[in-house]
């Protein structure tokens, strides 16, 4: 397939009858790294529930290599090779490391073997081989962290949507996901849409920015571009440069 | 087909059962023989309920009304013919005229039960929490009102009688070792994992693409399969019973027993019921010895009911995973490198 990308449509989210998202188009593409930031409560999480058909969207359209896929159900999103990671982690706490990353390839309907296999390489990739057969919740939250992208990447997606990956993580650890992450378009082949409130890792990562505040995009386009826009300076960038003006 | 640890607790969690039934057959006093063999239908059944509320994390009290379902397919499509036209009078004509070997009949009824909870369960399947609870506890209500009312298949609330007697312990003790392994198998299967992600946290494992319906309605046919070939074997070995049989007292002591051992494994559903059965039937020994000897003015009742509920709630607040906790016996010995390798 020539173009495969992710693509959502003037979508909208209602929550009794509060716009939670108002019209937001944004385009992934195998290959790149989008950013999706915004202030607090202005609609990231809601964008990415509603892609993958964690809440309802009450106009516009999401389809994935041409394929429409909006109002499915979680898991037959999944089958379209869209793999998430959550703003909580969400592990199966009861479990072993080894059988949740596991889990990642076995729901995709691929065999046991093949998915112990896919286990064992991320487990490496990811340092997380000595936890193997441990509980994922005697886990610490990075450790925890990481197995929640291995386990999405075991189902080989074409798209990775990943809720502030690096939140609960030290400096040292996110500088290691922030390599990972920026081999992994290249590695697996799939595009990448990112949350994340750390705007130096954002912008070390990401090749595209969207602004969304109060549910609106408000700026969209490559990272100089962004920044320069006064809408984002004023919602997002300029309150961040202003506190760090003051703490200076 | 196993790794080295479940085929440990395959080979541990056998160990008890034969001895059980070789000691039983060795000994040879009848009473002993009968508890036996209640002891391995109810592990049966609690293996069977395991399947389903360990992997899934939900609680049915459909249970037993599944194991009434095997019981009475399995007595109709077995007895003899003369004594069916006595014991049923109104039954219908094809099955008036039916008698196949009480071994087939068993399974048959494993397979009815199954087909009937494939088809009524489907819709209840995406309930969680309380609302699956209390689905399936009006399930049970169902299933036991059709079997009070449905005369002219179960004689109505009256007693059926005249059922083959063909179980023994080594039938009820070789059926429990190969529930045992099926049980085992499906929690290590590809279902049962998922089913056990969906458990663990349901909003994950439909992401990763998990159909959680779906998981949990395969989870629901074999438990129900298990409790109907229970069903049989007991129908073969009390050989006359009536509805009341499936109900609320049954479900409660077999959901005493997995509670009491440990929902979430296998090993627990084994020990919980091997435990409560002793702990039971002793009190029962010890309640009849009291009431014999006229030790008190008027006859003690019901010590063994209040004790179970008693030990109930003293595992879940004490112990909420029960004796076992969540490793199987055949983890027990890499306990402390799952828990505290760091």
């Amino acid at each position: 397939m020539k173009n495969k990308m992710l693509s959502a449509t003037g979508l909208c989210v209602d929550f009794f009858g509060l716009r939670a998202l108002d019209n937001v188009s944004l385009t992934i593409s195998k290959g790149e790294i989008v950013g999706l930031i915004g202030p607090n409560g202005s609609g990231k999480t809601t964008f990415v529930n509603a892609l993958t058909g964690q809440v309802a969207v009450s106009a516009g359209q999401v389809t994935c290599n041409g394929q429409n896929i909006t109002g499915l159900p979680p898991h037959k999103v999944a089958y379209h090779g869209i793999a998430r990671s959550f703003q909580i982690v969400r592990l199966f706490d009861e479990l072993t490391i080894s059988e949740n990353i596991e889990l990642g390839a076995i729901a995709q309907g691929v065999s046991r073997k093949t998915a112990k296999d896919r286990a064992n390489e991320l487990m490496i990739k990811f340092d997380l081989q000595s936890y193997s057969d441990q509980l994922a919740h005697t886990l610490n939250y990075g450790d925890k962290r990481r197995v929640e992208i291995s386990r999405a990447l075991a189902s080989q997606p074409n798209f990775l949507l990943l809720d502030e990956p690096a939140a609960g993580m030290n400096e040292a650890e996110s500088d290691t996901l922030l390599e990972i992450l920026n081999q992994l378009p290249q590695d697996y082949d799939l595009g990448i849409l990112i949350i994340d409130h750390d705007m130096s890792l954002i912008m070390r990562l990401c090749t595209r920015l969207h602004v969304i505040d109060s549910g609106k995009t408000i700026g969209e386009g490559d990272v100089e571009t962004v920044r320069r826009l006064p809408k984002v300076i004023e919602a997002y960038l300029g309150s961040s440069a202003d506190s760090e003006e003051k703490d200076a | 087909m196993f790794n080295k640890n479940t085929m440990a607790t395959f080979f541990i969690l056998i160990i008890p059962i034969v001895i059980i039934v070789i000691g039983v057959d060795l000994i040879n006093i009848r009473l002993l023989n009968r508890l036996a063999i209640i002891l391995c239908i109810n592990m049966i059944l609690v293996l069977g309920l395991q399947s389903f509320m360990g992997n899934s994390g939900i609680l049915s009290f459909a249970h037993i009304g599944f194991m009434g379902v095997g019981a009475y397919t399995s007595a109709l499509l077995a007895m003899p013919l003369r004594m069916k036209s006595m014991a049923l009078p109104d039954l219908y004509l094809m099955l008036k005229t039916i008698e196949i070997s009480p071994y087939l009949a068993i399974f048959i009824g494993g397979l009815v039960a199954a087909l009937l909870a494939a088809t009524i369960s489907y819709p209840l399947m995406r309930l969680s929490d309380a609302a699956a609870v209390i689905t399936s506890f009006a399930l049970l209500v169902v299933l036991h009102t059709v079997m009070v009312h449905w005369s002219a298949v179960t004689n109505g609330p009256r007693t059926l009688f005249g059922i083959k007697a063909i179980t023994d312990i080594y039938l009820a003790g070789g059926v429990a070792i190969v529930m045992l392994f099926l049980t085992l198998l499906y929690k290590e299967s590809r279902y049962g994992l998922l089913l056990r992600a969906v458990r663990d946290d349901q909003v994950a494992a439909s992401a990763i693409g998990a159909n959680l319906s779906k998981l949990r309605w395969i989870g629901f046919i074999i438990s129900a399969f298990m409790a109907g070939i229970a069903g049989g074997i007991w129908a073969h070995f009390i050989t006359s019973f009536s509805p009341n049989a499936f109900y609320l007292k049954e479900t409660f002591v077999i959901l005493g027993m997995l509670v009491i051992g440990g929902t979430t494994t296998v090993t627990g559903a084994v020990i919980g019921t091997i435990a409560v059965s002793v702990v039971f039937d002793g009190l029962r020994a010890i309640e009849n010895m009291i009431n014999m000897a006229q030790m008190f003015p008027k006859p003690i009742v019901g010590m063994t009911e209040v004790v179970l509920a008693i030990a109930m709630i003293a595992t879940l607040i004490l112990r909420p995973g029960g004796i076992t906790g969540s490793l199987e016996v055949g983890c027990w010995p890499s306990i402390k490198k799952r828990l505290y390798h760091r």
